[in-house]
């Protein structure tokens, strides 16, 4: 019997504990969710653009263009798995899992298409040193931009900031 | 054939480039030189292998164990336009040996050599040895077993094969534009077609006076990311050993899903000869459609396949005697085991003609890049 009433406690508890966790995880994930910051995109200034489509940003990023229209050659940056700006430029962007990234350029660089596969950074601020001095680069990088030397693109016409803003 | 020279010879030169190879970084993960600009050249070196077990019926290829190829792929900007690529295989055989009986050893192969002027992206000029762009399959895993999903090619398409050229040696143009999102690549070649082997390429020239020219167009559309669809022509006269000329043409499409929920792989050629002599002519056929899934378990790290393909060669067609018909299905699971490795296993049915005995076997193959 007294295990019986144990038992029920500890159900009762459980139910507690998950209808705790419930609210929590609803009102408190909308804010984290807001407080993730934009992920910029930021080229070095040499690059004659300001404006980017998120499709043509996807073609750089999977290497189907290579080059702006002033002629000179994309230099990628990448963050190291886990960032969350690889993790967004994976998902999001390029529509594809780790794994099928992974695979993407190793089959780019194989079939000879490029002998220039995407750089990897470890910080943002390594992505912002490497893009300031390297003619043609392109990083994602979480916003506030904290470096100097580079050009933050607009996507589809909106600044990180601005409400529509499609990177975060 | 390679004399066991050749062999310490390639080991050699796998030697010296190993320190460079090393302070390149492999292209699957480079990592920026702090402070420095491009240097030229910069070589990288990768690499695929595999190790295959294979037990059918009726014997047909390697029983038991064999080693598969061993590729060693290098890439090389020489300036910020101009880049080379190189493939090199090693693959075992039972007759590369010298000696009677021909002792077991391995092919050497030179299987692509690319030297490559970058324009823009509308316009890229290249010379050298490619695979033969006129079957997806043929340029998307070129000998990379670890890329492809199944354990073997579709038999149109089988290394050493003779139904489809699968090397081409001149030069090439290609690129691409949008075309309104449509993304319209294009690729335009001419170079030395078939030798008097005709599983064989002209790498030390032509054989005939008539270059091959092949014409190649896809699209890969915005709208429908992860749709590739597109078609070839490829022509050639081949000479056959006691100067019988053949004027080849060959017409082939695909259509491909990269996504790997599902993953869908298409592809059909025909191929037209016409005897210069009697004028007769000969159609031969064939296509393959694959499909794939990644399974939403284990880390994704399971994908089953199925692969039907179909060879229907014209019975006087004098260039592609003794080539068999095909009917065949493949039903397989590939494992990642790990980012860079895979284990596969399929079973495969067949049956060459309506006389002949259905085949079949199973097989199982270890896989990596390096």
């Amino acid at each position: 019997m007294a295990m019986f009433t144990n038992r029920r406690l500890g159900c009762r508890a459980t139910l507690i504990g998950v209808a705790i966790g419930l609210v929590v995880s609803l009102t408190a994930a909308p804010a984290a969710r807001q407080a993730s910051p934009d992920i910029a995109v930021v080229v070095h200034p040499d690059v004659p653009l300001d404006n980017l489509t998120l499709t043509d940003l996807r073609r750089i990023l999977i290497g189907d263009r290579e080059f702006w229209t002033s002629g000179s050659r994309v230099t990628l940056f990448i963050r190291a798995p886990i960032a969350r700006e690889r993790d967004a430029m994976v998902k999001d962007i390029c529509q594809m899992t780790e794994a099928q990234f992974r695979q993407h350029w190793i089959a780019k660089v194989f079939r000879a298409d490029t002998a220039t596969p995407p750089k990897i950074v470890y910080s943002a601020q390594m992505a912002l040193e490497q893009v300031s001095r390297t003619p043609g680069a392109l990083a994602l990088v979480e916003t506030p931009v904290a470096g100097k030397g580079v050009k933050v693109l607009k996507i589809d016409g909106k600044a990180p900031g601005q409400q529509g803003y499609r990177l975060r | 054939m390679i004399p066991a020279r050749l062999v310490r010879a390639c080991i050699a030169l796998a030697v010296l480039l190993a320190p460079s190879a090393a302070s390149a970084q492999m292209a699957h993960d480079q990592q920026p030189p702090p402070g420095e600009q491009a240097q030229y050249p910069s070589l990288k070196l990768s690499g695929f292998a595999d190790i295959n077990f294979a037990d059918t019926k009726t014997r047909e290829g390697p029983q038991g164990f064999s080693l598969g190829q061993f590729t060693l792929h290098l890439a090389s900007a020489l300036s910020p336009r101009v880049t080379f690529f190189g493939e090199l295989s090693f693959t075992a055989r039972a007759d590369a040996g010298t000696g009677s009986p021909p002792a077991t050893g391995f092919n050497a192969e030179v299987e692509r050599l690319i030297l490559r002027f970058d324009q823009s992206d509308r316009f890229k000029v290249s010379f050298g040895r490619y695979h033969t762009p006129i079957n997806w399959w043929n340029t998307a895993y070129h000998h990379g077993s670890w890329l492809q999903t199944t354990i073997s090619r579709p038999e149109m398409i089988q290394f050493g094969g003779r139904l489809l050229p699968v090397h081409f040696i001149g030069g090439l143009v290609e690129g691409a534009v949008p075309a309104g999102g449509l993304n319209l690549n294009y690729k335009g070649g001419i170079g030395n077609g078939r030798g008097a082997v005709i599983s064989r390429g002209g790498d030390a020239g032509d054989n005939n006076g008539s270059r091959a020219y092949l014409a190649n167009g896809f699209v890969k559309p915005d709208r429908i990311f992860g749709l590739e669809a597109g078609a070839a022509v490829y022509g050639d006269t081949i000479t056959l050993t006691g100067d019988r000329d053949f004027g080849e043409r060959i017409v082939s499409g695909y259509v491909v899903w990269h996504k790997e929920t599902p993953e869908i792989l298409a592809e059909v050629a025909a191929v037209r000869h016409e005897e210069a002599a009697t004028g007769l002519v000969t159609w031969s056929n064939a296509y393959y459609i694959q499909a794939a899934y990644r399974l939403p378990v284990w880390r994704d790290a399971l994908k089953p396949y199925f692969r039907f393909e179909h060879i229907d060669i014209d019975a006087a067609d004098a260039v592609f005697i003794g080539l068999p018909n095909q009917d065949g299905s493949t039903v397989g699971l590939r494992y990642d085991v790990a980012p860079f490795a895979a284990v596969k296993g399929e079973y495969r049915t067949w049956r060459r003609a309506s006389t002949i005995p259905r085949n079949h076997g199973g097989f199982f193959q270890v896989c990596f890049t390096f």
